[in-house]
């Protein structure tokens, strides 16, 4: 491309810039990882000569061995059960209730204006701080994750789905109302379609910290669940089984992100330019909503 | 040719009760031939977007009577087709679902309107846009794509309020000759509110000159340039005359109405 550019003694087209940039990109990615393994390498040779952090930083082959350990170790997909029932139970008891709220608040302008202060500042809360009341009301089983769960997802999803609904652009009702559109038509053809992507965007964002929630709750105080699982092997100090928990747990909520994302880029296909492939719009949205978990 | 529409002393005014009530509109009479088109012309704050919402049905609470072939108007009508100043396509809807919209809440079955939407894509100049969604269209597009999906209502009156206000000027031109083009085709009553001069003159019959609030009808010009008309007739002497005249009319009550929203700011 760019060689056929210069013979015909043309600028390369942007698509061959593009894509310049997109390799360099991916070298700084691979040296990064390269670099990441080397100095991770050194730290546990010092350590098992006994100079520095010792027995903390594990070989990685250690740990490759122990993620494939757990990989064929029935408990751990009891863990990872019980996790997954924490976390898909919780979210969508949370974001349901987010989802109806939503909507009352963004077409409520009194009950909004009246509930928002109190909303922000539990939603900006580090909800970790309710962990105590969840467990007194809830006990330590799989009811207190659940609980934890819907209650970290609840606020991602109730701020999106209000801002969403109160950003309907009145333009667009305006258009249904020419058109002599009734009730029922004006939610199914104009509320429920413009409200999809913000609704998403919620859910995107609720997903990831539900995935906080239920796994801090686990690690407090719990009789299962992969974070029951990672606290275990901390305090028998079994370092590299620790570390293979770890690497799997952020697998499976890098994993949760990409999908929700490859959803939420499939809604939004229309709504953006394909060229920025939703980056931008995805960026602003989770940005500045102030949701501490 | 009979009045398909008749605008009877219509009166507005916004807080009536309040400290600073607004006296939008005051006495405005107008009446519009079938097949006619129309343009009302104002300075900013001349109570024509009122104009507008109250032929369009968006607002009741006015003084006096809209009729539509002798009857009162009341609510949205469906002799009245209106396009709106911002982009108003749905975007999550292809051009021709958007087009096609009016006839979907109608509960037409889905290959006749598809058929009648793509119709008017082409009425428009958008055939081989079919399937793109507004994103990625150009300003212009879009706004044929609001009017194309108007046009498929079917309705006896087109009302439109700036619908390429927003897009450059030669832009505006083009498209202004595309408006003409539909126009003769479709034989239909057109109604055109803006603050353009020029687009007012190179498309209407007849110019409704507002004054300032209260808006009240200053003046009634009728433009008698040969139809079927492009904007080339800009070039022409009579074009500018007629121009000249607008502006005469309008400078008075343009430079009234900056004064008073600069006097507002500086006490605020």
């Amino acid at each position: 491309m760019a060689q056929a550019g210069v013979i015909k003694g043309t600028v390369p087209a942007a698509g061959s810039v593009e894509r310049s940039m997109d390799g360099r990109i991916s070298r700084i990615r691979l040296f990064t990882c390269i670099g990441l393994v080397a100095v991770w390498e050194i730290i546990a040779t010092l350590g098992s000569y006994g100079i520095l952090y010792n027995d903390v930083v594990p070989h990685i082959w250690n740990i490759v061995i122990a993620v494939g350990y757990e990989l064929i170790s029935a408990s751990f997909y009891r863990d990872l059960g019980m996790t997954f029932a924490a976390h898909s139970v919780g979210f969508i008891c949370g974001s349901a209730i987010a989802v109806a709220v939503g909507i009352w608040l963004g077409t409520n302008k009194l009950i909004r204006e009246a509930m928002l202060p109190y909303l922000n500042a539990i939603g900006s809360t580090p909800k970790i701080i309710f962990l105590p009341i969840i467990f007194l009301m809830f006990g330590v089983g799989l009811e207190s994750k659940m609980a934890k769960g819907a209650l970290s997802a609840f606020f991602p999803v109730v701020f999106t789905t209000t801002l969403g609904m109160m950003l309907i652009n009145p333009v667009l009702i305006r258009v249904g109302r020419t058109f002599n559109l009734n009730k029922w038509q004006m939610i199914t053809k104009i509320y429920m379609p413009a409200m999809v992507n913000p609704v998403i965007t919620g859910f995107r964002l609720g997903v990831a910290i539900t995935i906080i929630g239920v796994l801090v709750a686990e690690l407090k105080f719990s009789d299962g669940g992969l974070g029951y699982r990672l606290g275990i092997y901390y305090e028998q100090f079994e370092i590299a089984p620790m570390y293979a928990v770890i690497l799997l747990i952020f697998a499976l909520a890098a994993a949760a992100n990409t999908g929700m994302t490859k959803l939420q880029d499939r809604v939004n296909r229309h709504m953006a330019p394909t060229t920025s492939k939703g980056k931008k719009a995805r960026a602003s949205a989770s940005g500045g909503l102030g949701v501490v978990n | 040719m009979a009045d398909i529409l008749q605008i009877k002393n219509v009166s507005k005014t916004y807080d009536a009760d309040g400290d600073n009530p607004v006296h939008a509109l005051d006495g405005v009479d107008l009446n519009i031939a079938e097949g006619e088109f129309v343009s009302i012309i104002g300075p900013s704050g001349c109570g024509k977007s009122t104009l507008f919402n109250i032929i369009g049905g968006l607002i009741d609470d006015h003084d006096g009577e809209v009729l539509i072939d002798g009857r009162e108007v009341d609510g949205a009508h469906k002799d009245v087709g209106v396009v709106f100043q911002e982009e108003s396509t749905f975007p999550w809807r292809s051009t021709l679902d958007n087009v096609a919209f009016p006839l979907e809440v109608e509960g037409i079955d889905k290959a006749e309107r598809e058929e009648t939407a793509r119709k008017f894509i082409q009425l428009v100049g958008l055939e081989g846009f079919e399937n793109h969604f507004p994103a990625q269209l150009s300003g212009g597009m879009k706004q044929r794509t609001a009017v194309a999906r108007t046009l498929a209502y079917e309705p006896r009156i087109m009302l439109m309020d700036e619908p390429f206000g927003a897009l450059d000027e030669q832009t505006r031109m083009l498209l202004g000759d595309k408006m003409l083009e539909i126009w003769a085709a479709l034989n239909q009553t057109m109604l055109l509110i803006t603050h353009n001069i020029t687009e007012a003159v190179q498309l209407s019959d007849r110019v409704v000159v507002m004054s300032y609030r209260p808006g009240i009808i200053k003046e009634i010009i009728p433009v008698d340039l040969p139809r079927p008309r492009t904007s080339e007739v800009i070039a022409t002497p009579e074009f500018g005359t007629y121009v000249g005249k607008l502006w005469t009319l309008l400078r008075e009550e343009a430079s009234r109405g900056m004064a008073e929203a600069e006097a507002s700011i500086a006490a605020r």
